[in-house]
């Protein structure tokens, strides 16, 4: 006779476990566990709660994944992997004349553009790539190049939304917001998501790792690692008012004011506002910790190089350690990898920023014995053209125009098969032919890496349940170990 | 006509019946059909034998996989007849009897649009199998009903709304205050349950204040209320609140969070402006309009269709924000649309329309039609800039001779580009019409390429389109052969055409126009070659009229007003006529912007649009002005596009009302785009979404959950409600009362349901009983504990410590950027939808970009990091503090109780006090330098710019103070920040162009202010200093370079409001080295705007060098440590 549960109120409606926070507190002793605390942001079914009540607890996803964190480089802008991991010797035949395949993108282009970078076999595998990732390539044994990716249209907008959030318009979650959703987080003395970008914003902002219709407690929190101190990192990390022992004196006082409160009522909230206190007091230390890479040895922090990519790197790894579930390293504000003009040298060193460190924490990973079960992403929004960018002149430009219809992504490490090529592209690099992959197929391995069935991981909202992958995707078996 | 109804209807019916009960409605479906289509004898045995070992096998293993039960790629499934006649998006894929036309047959045959099975194609036998069972009638073996729900159309919301009289009550009648009583209590009868005891007069106040004005009462308030010994005194209370603006306030948030508000466009080309001009006009409308208990049907009715529904009320035009101020989508027409759909839809009635947009809704009966019937008025409207102020109140007289000039130039250039454009259409006219046969290589999705002047523009093609077709439908004679042969299979083209010339031939002049026809008498080889023909006559005929226009103007003649031959005439009017497809629309530029070249012409249209807009935002006298909606001129008949892609059209719908409300025979709208039909029918009182689903909301927002708990979507999805009743009687009870919401708060607020305490029922084993029975309390036992919204909470703790700012209405300011200045309601904050200030997505905001019905509620610790460490928290508990430690003859137990008083508006218990004294008698001191109001105006910082900088980027605050100077940290240079420094005196830029030092003021309140400034660059070496003056509101104040030498400025007026910033700015002027410089600013406050609430003389002025100080590194005192923690205690956090 009551009205049923309204579904979207479920945390887990793909079966996972609850864990009852009271009981939960109850069992340690000392108030919080290291591994999260259940419940912190519950609201569970108290009456007049008026929302779905989701927290950032551990869950079970449906099946034991492989992976069970993610992090995510991101190249901005469209890097081109034509000249990265897709070559195409054919290029140099058609030089100064138009390929037989030349699609419409965004703006005109002319001739056959073949790639000024060489490209060598690495690994056991063979598998060949570029000289601009060098370093990285070192790790291809551990690595799935997926090198027929589509999207849908040659835009960065729609193609950021549709990488990141698996729909080119609408304001739909990110896969890091449906990950925290699907998995909580294991430490809840950081932010479960975070995006690191440094110097501003990558174009779309902060939509780019947005919750969409899922509750703010799972959006991407934005951090610029080129700040060093920590307060620029988080915001209102430290208190410019107060110190360490003046918040605590406060924050007893405030509890014995809530404790004598809560008696009147039993109300969840109360308790989970309580323990947030608690968290944040605790969070103020945590964060700076995590954050100061200044604690690494020496020689890890030469492993990863300097500056700021190398930094954003380096706390990604430390953040990733402490239980942080989803991390996004953008490589700059704007779309750096958006070469139209002059592709060879900024190319060259937009790779040169970012391929120490990204086979520093391939490596770094794996000596920790991390890499098994981190799932480490590369990719930009979209490719690049084989042909040349021609200016409204007419003139060669010396860059590529934005390509959708064909283009690399990479995995490796959390169950992926290394040393795997899935897919090709036609033989300029213009078009995927075999095995074309829809963004929607990589977000179903994604998931299905993480534990989950891409098809049940949903979220009721305006009258229907919605999943990161519509009605589309296809888990790509050939990348899986 | 008839016969499209018919069709319609069937297709409606056969999806309902099949997608829900297949068995025996799919009986009635085939009926439905067979009386319409093919004759269709029940199935014998041999048919189904038949069926069974070739049809149905054939059917699943070729195209179950993506056509089953688990997927319906193209909205088909093929695993039932009802599903295959009524086909995938709008087409049936079978009809039984008529193999040749079933698109199930032209896809297997890869003849037709499709060419299905994608991979395997069927051989010969296959495709003979389904041609055969086709020609059969389809015969399918009646199967049984799989355990689905009743049939949609009976589901309980589409029902008509019956008022039954409120339930008789056996256990205590006089509990029932008001009618809701007698619901609520028969349903806790019925489960032997009982209320609450009524909630003391305390928490009465405070409950009814925050329900209805999201703000806490003051301590005076409270006894006042405490001590009144009138019966009367609550509902006093209640009619005072709801006559207050706090309350239109408080209620206009709610609605905001449905129609998706923001004050920018969000993603958008840098050529249009960001910030909308108008959504501070239509918050303050809906505010205004809750405030005046504006009828609820007119409420919505001018929200959807004030131009036409109201056309002479100015301020009425207000209303149509809800249309217009959401997401822009980067100016894509079709996104723009759907958004507007799905806020009407969810907002107004609880249907989700949005699925619908690529194939019938899975759950709810809206077939894709309804959505395009939809898309249609939407698509058939434009936007219009217009003033919505009184006509007695547009501004002073130079502001509207400025804005008239900055129009009149817009119109200039636009009629130039009008011309220059429709011009360069028609002499393409050829390509254009060649593009025809291949219309999909040029999808109509604005800006996914950049498109050149010499590009052919898919506006245009698909204009041509719809231009074609029209002429089509009217049998223009001057298209006859067109359409004639466009008519011709591609392959038969050759072999037929000379039959269609030889028909052509015998046709008389009244059916084709000889002029074409002349050119027809060879029959062309191609469709191509039709093309060319018709191109090379209209380029004939544009090359006529434009020397019988050049002879005029050599000849000093008037112009000509046609071709002097009737026929050519004819011919000019399709390149020039008022309905020509060569036009560009005259409307606002946001509809149009796909008519002009990407970069060049459109950026340079947008600068004159620009000028426009910010002349309104720059004067601080400009009136309100609206952005409303207006139906287009020449109205577009809106077609299905299959699977929601604009590239593959299907047939075309009538615009109209859903059927699922206004019934199979919804009559075609008949007035324009057909918007105020549209409203006229969410509002009519026959339809029973709008009220339910408007009481339900108030209901929620009172008690937390709506009876229907799923406020926005009222579709089968959602079950039928246990207060059924209760939501019926409030529904009919808010028609009769003239649709007042105010009628329905009363109802709710003075009931004895809402006014129970939130404890539960006193007798433990009751409330022992209740707790274990209806935990959920959905039966309402005890009132609902309510936690503060983003909103309440930084209201309130505004209010308790005295500084809120009750201005109503006007522009929205950011909240907390520029130090304390602003202190106004949280609802006058800035809303840049595409980066939402950290603290309200922390604290749940509705998330602009959408329709949000219910927020979130999370605890977070990002909210307690917020409430300890943020300045904005500690400000007010200093202020709090101020004031009650001046308190005169007071002792600090008394100063504890009054501060008791301002915070929960109740005396401390006892134990509080006892703990209140003791930790301010222990607490840590530490001195605490307080800085004063002119101090707090400037910050100290860093940003980014380049050569043309219209402001600074990244504004970030040095974050070392050394005692004199603020940079980047102990060590100077600093690794990161470098050599970027500010002193009292002046300061050193950073080492590049992205470390600009940046000394910022922040205006605290609106008015005019003048600025004196001397700066001086001494070194006689390096190459000297680049310096700026930016303002937030007005652009590059000045510029100038020093190098060894000075510049003195005085602006003597300049406008500013609340927040705005001035920057004066110094970056590195080609390399740096011998950078340092000195910099004076003087700035004084010479007047706050007349008639504005924070008037009054001209008084204050601040100095950069008088006023430059450290950070406010003071610690809390003592009394403010108290402060906060009951600032931040659950008490002050949640409402009982």
């Amino acid at each position: 006779m009551f009205p049923p549960q309204i579904p979207g109120n479920s945390p887990f409606p793909f079966g996972g476990r609850v864990v009852d926070r009271r009981s939960m507190l109850q069992r340690s002793a000392m108030g919080m566990g290291t591994i999260g605390l259940a419940g912190l942001m519950s609201t569970p079914r108290s009456v007049g709660a008026a929302g779905p009540a989701l927290d950032s607890s551990v869950r079970q996803p449906h099946f034991p994944g492989t992976a069970k964190r993610v992090i995510h480089f991101f190249l901005n802008g469209g890097p081109s992997h034509i000249d990265t991991f897709d070559p195409k010797p054919m290029l140099k035949k058609y030089e100064g004349q138009a390929p037989p395949v030349s699609l419409a993108t965004e703006r005109k282009t002319g001739a056959a553009f073949p790639s000024p970078y060489s490209f060598k076999k690495y690994g056991e595998s063979g598998i060949e790539v570029s000289e601009l990732f060098a370093k990285t390539a070192e790790h291809i044994d551990d690595i799935a190049v997926i090198r027929s990716m589509y999207a849908q249209v040659p835009n960065h907008e729609p193609s950021l939304m549709l990488m990141n959030c698996g729909d080119s318009v609408l304001s739909r979650p990110s896969v890091g917001a449906w990950t925290l959703y699907g998995l909580g987080s294991e430490n809840q003395n950081l932010p479960g998501f975070i995006a690191m970008c440094p110097q501003g914003l990558p174009i779309k902002g902060s939509s780019n790792w947005q919750s969409g219709f899922l509750p703010g407690a799972f959006q991407g929190t934005y951090v610029d690692p080129q700040h060093q101190t920590i307060d620029k990192l988080i915001e209102n990390i430290r208190s410019p008012h107060a110190s360490t022992s003046m918040q605590r004196r406060q924050l007893d006082l405030l509890q014995s004011l809530n404790s004598e409160h809560q008696q009147q009522f039993a109300d969840d909230r109360l308790d989970s506002r309580i323990q947030s206190f608690e968290l944040a007091f605790r969070m103020q230390m945590e964060a700076a910790d995590a954050f100061d890479v200044e604690q690494e040895p020496e020689h890890i922090q030469q492993m990863y190089g300097s500056g700021v990519h190398a930094r954003q790197t380096l706390i990604a790894r430390r953040l990733l350690e402490r239980g942080v579930r989803y991390v996004q390293l953008w490589h700059g504000a704007g779309q750096p990898w958006d070469d139209h003009a002059n592709i060879e040298k900024n190319h060259r060193k937009l790779a040169g920023e970012i391929d120490q460190p990204i086979a520093a924490l391939l490596a770094d990973l794996k000596q920790r014995g991390m890499l098994e079960d981190t799932l480490v992403l590369w990719g930009g929004e979209f490719g690049r053209t084989p042909t040349v960018e021609l200016g409204g002149d007419g003139k060669s430009q010396l860059g590529r125009d934005h390509n959708h219809y064909g283009f690399s992504v990479w995995m490796a490490g959390g169950g992926v098969r290394g040393g795997t090529v899935y897919g090709t592209t036609d033989d300029y690099g213009f078009k995927a032919v075999e095995n074309p992959t829809s963004i929607h197929d990589f977000h179903a391995t994604i998931l299905h890496l993480l534990g989950f069935d891409h098809e049940k991981l949903t979220y009721r909202y305006a009258g229907r349940d919605f999943r990161l992958t519509d009605v589309h995707g296809h888990v790509i078996q050939e990348v899986l170990a | 006509m008839g016969i499209r109804w018919t069709r319609y209807s069937v297709v409606l019916i056969s999806m309902m019946l099949c997608q829900s009960a297949p068995a025996q409605p799919e009986k009635q479906a085939e009926k439905t059909v067979t009386a319409d289509s093919a004759p269709d004898a029940a199935p014998d045995a041999a048919a189904i034998e038949f069926f069974e070992t070739s049809v149905r096998p054939l059917l699943i293993s070729a195209c179950g996989d993506c056509h089953g039960a688990k997927k319906q790629w193209g909205g088909l499934r093929v695993d039932s007849r009802g599903a295959l006649l009524k086909g995938g998006d709008t087409e049936p894929a079978v009809v039984p009897g008529k193999p040749e036309e079933s698109l199930l047959m032209t896809s297997v045959r890869r003849i037709g649009d499709y060419d299905m099975p994608p991979e395997n194609p069927l051989n010969a036998n296959q495709i003979a199998i389904l041609e055969r069972w086709i020609a059969m009638g389809a015969p399918w073996p009646v199967e049984t009903a799989h355990g689905e729900t009743g049939n949609p159309e009976d589901h309980w919301a589409f029902q008509p709304i019956s008022k039954a009289a409120p339930p008789s009550v056996a256990t205590a009648p006089d509990w029932c205050r008001t009618p809701v009583d007698a619901f609520i209590l028969s349903k806790l009868e019925a489960a032997q349950l009982s209320p609450s005891p009524p909630a003391d007069r305390r928490t009465l106040i405070r409950r009814v204040f925050y329900t209805l004005t999201g703000l806490p009462p003051s301590p005076e308030e409270v006894e006042e209320f405490v001590q009144d010994a009138d019966p009367l005194a609550y509902e006093k209370l209640v009619n005072r609140l709801l006559e207050s603006p706090q309350y239109g306030e408080h209620w206009a948030r709610h609605w905001l969070d449905l129609a998706r508000y923001a004050d920018t466009k969000g993603y958008m080309f840098g050529w249009e402006p960001n910030r909308f001009l108008h959504s501070a006009t239509y918050r303050d409308w809906v505010v205004k309009a809750f405030q005046q208990d504006l009828p609820y049907d007119e409420f919505l009715l001018l929200q959807i269709a004030a131009d036409q529904a109201a056309p002479d009320d100015a301020v009425a035009q207000g209303a149509m924000g809800f249309l217009t101020i959401g997401r822009r989508f980067l100016g894509n027409d079709h996104d723009i649309i759907d958004d507007r759909i799905d806020v009407v839809g969810r907002t107004t009635m609880g249907l989700t329309f949005g699925c619908a947009r690529c194939h019938d809704h899975k759950y709810d009966p809206i077939p894709i039609t309804d959505y395009y019937s939809l898309y249609g008025v939407f698509g058939n409207s434009t936007e219009e800039l217009v003033p919505s102020s009184p006509p007695t109140e547009r501004g002073s007289e130079a502001f509207r001779a400025e804005l008239e000039k900055r129009v009149a130039q817009l119109d200039e250039k636009f009629q130039e580009y009008r011309n220059k454009i429709s011009d360069r259409m028609r002499d393409r006219i050829t390509d254009y019409l060649i593009a025809q046969s291949s219309l999909e290589s040029y999808p109509d999705i604005p800006f996914s390429q950049i498109i050149a002047e010499n590009d052919l523009f898919p506006v245009y093609l698909h204009r041509l389109d719809s231009f074609l077709r029209r002429m089509k439908e009217a049998g223009n004679p001057i298209f006859i052969p067109w359409h004639r042969y466009a008519a011709i299979p591609e392959e038969e083209f050759a072999q037929r055409a000379a039959d269609v010339t030889e028909e052509l031939a015998r046709l008389g002049p009244e059916q084709v126009s000889p002029a074409v026809a002349a050119h027809f008498t060879v029959p062309p080889a191609s469709m191509n070659e039709v093309a060319e023909r018709y191109g090379a006559l209209f380029t004939e005929v544009t090359r006529d009229w434009r020397t019988l226009n050049e002879q005029a103007v050599q000849a000093g003649t008037p112009a000509p007003t046609a071709l002097p031959d009737p026929q050519r005439e004819a011919l000019r009017q399709v390149l020039y006529g008022d309905d020509s497809p060569c036009l560009v629309p005259n409307e606002s530029l946001t509809g149009i912007g796909t008519f002009f070249a990407t970069r060049s012409e459109l950026e340079d249209i947008w600068k004159y649009q620009k000028a426009i807009e910010q002349w309104i935002s720059d004067s601080p006298d400009a009136p309100a002005f609206a952005v409303r909606m207006i139906d287009k001129t020449l109205i577009d008949e809106p077609r299905v596009f299959r699977r929601g892609n604009p590239a593959t059209k299907g047939n075309e719908v009538p615009r109209r009302f859903p059927l699922i409300v206004a019934g199979p025979d919804s009559p075609p709208f008949l007035k324009g785009s057909g918007r105020l039909e549209l409203a006229q029918g969410i509002v009519s009182p026959d339809n029973p979404l709008t009220p339910r689903v408007w009481v339900n909301r108030i209901w929620q927002f009172h008690f937390g959950t709506g009876l229907v708990p799923t406020p926005s979507d009222f579709g089968v999805r959602a079950p039928e409600p246990a207060q059924l009743a209760l939501l019926d009687w409030l529904a009919t009870t808010l028609i009769e009362k003239n649709w007042s919401t105010k009628e329905i708060h009363r109802l709710i607020l003075l009931s004895s349901t809402f006014q129970q305490a939130a404890t539960g029922p006193e007798d433990l084993t009751v409330r022992r009983q209740a707790e274990e029975q209806d935990p959920e309390n959905h039966l309402l036992w005890k009132k609902g504990v309510h936690r503060l919204t983003f909103e309440e909470f930084r209201d309130s703790l505004l209010k308790v410590s005295g500084d809120l700012d009750l201005t109503v209405g006007g522009r929205s300011s950011t909240l907390f950027s520029g130090g304390d200045s602003n202190r106004r309601r949280t609802l006058y904050g800035f809303i840049d939808r595409q980066s939402l200030p950290g603290p309200y997505s922390v604290f749940d905001f509705a998330n602009p970009d959408l329709h949000i019905p219910v927020r979130s509620e999370t605890t977070v610790s990002q909210q307690a990091l917020f409430a300890l460490n943020h300045p904005f928290v500690a400000t007010r508990a200093s202020e709090l503090a101020a004031q009650i430690t001046a308190l005169q003859n007071a002792t600090p137990a008394e100063q504890i109780q009054m501060l008791f008083r301002r915070i929960f508006q109740r005396p401390p218990t006892p134990r509080q006090l006892e703990m209140s004294l003791q930790f301010l008698e222990g607490a840590e001191t530490q001195a605490q330098p307080q800085l004063t109001p002119e101090q707090l105006a400037w910050q100290y910082g860093t940003g980014a710019i380049n050569d043309d900088a219209k402001a600074v980027l990244n504004f970030q605050p040095l974050p070392y103070f050394t005692g004199s100077s603020w940079q980047g940290g102990a060590s100077f240079p600093d690794p990161t920040l470098g050599w970027a420094q500010l002193t009292a005196a002046g300061g050193h830029p950073g080492n590049d162009h992205n470390h600009a030092a940046v000394r910022r003021w922040t205006a605290p309140r609106s008015g005019t202010i003048s600025i004196e400034s001397l700066a001086t660059h001494e070194p006689t070496e390096g190459n000297g200093i680049r310096c700026w003056i930016f303002s937030s509101r007005h652009g590059v104040l000045n510029r100038f370079l020093l190098h060894h030498s000075s510049q003195k400025i005085s602006l003597p007026s300049l406008a500013v409001e609340t927040g705005d910033t001035l920057d004066f700015v110094v970056d590195i002027h080609g390399s740096l080295g011998f950078d340092q410089y000195l910099w004076n600013v003087a700035i004084q406050d010479v007047g706050a705007l007349a008639g504005t609430a924070e008037g009054g003389p001209a008084e204050k002025e601040w100095d950069s060098t008088r006023d430059f100080v450290g950070p406010a590194t003071g610690m809390l005192t003592p009394w403010q440590q108290l402060v906060q923690v009951l600032l931040l205690s659950n008490e002050f956090l949640f409402v009982d």
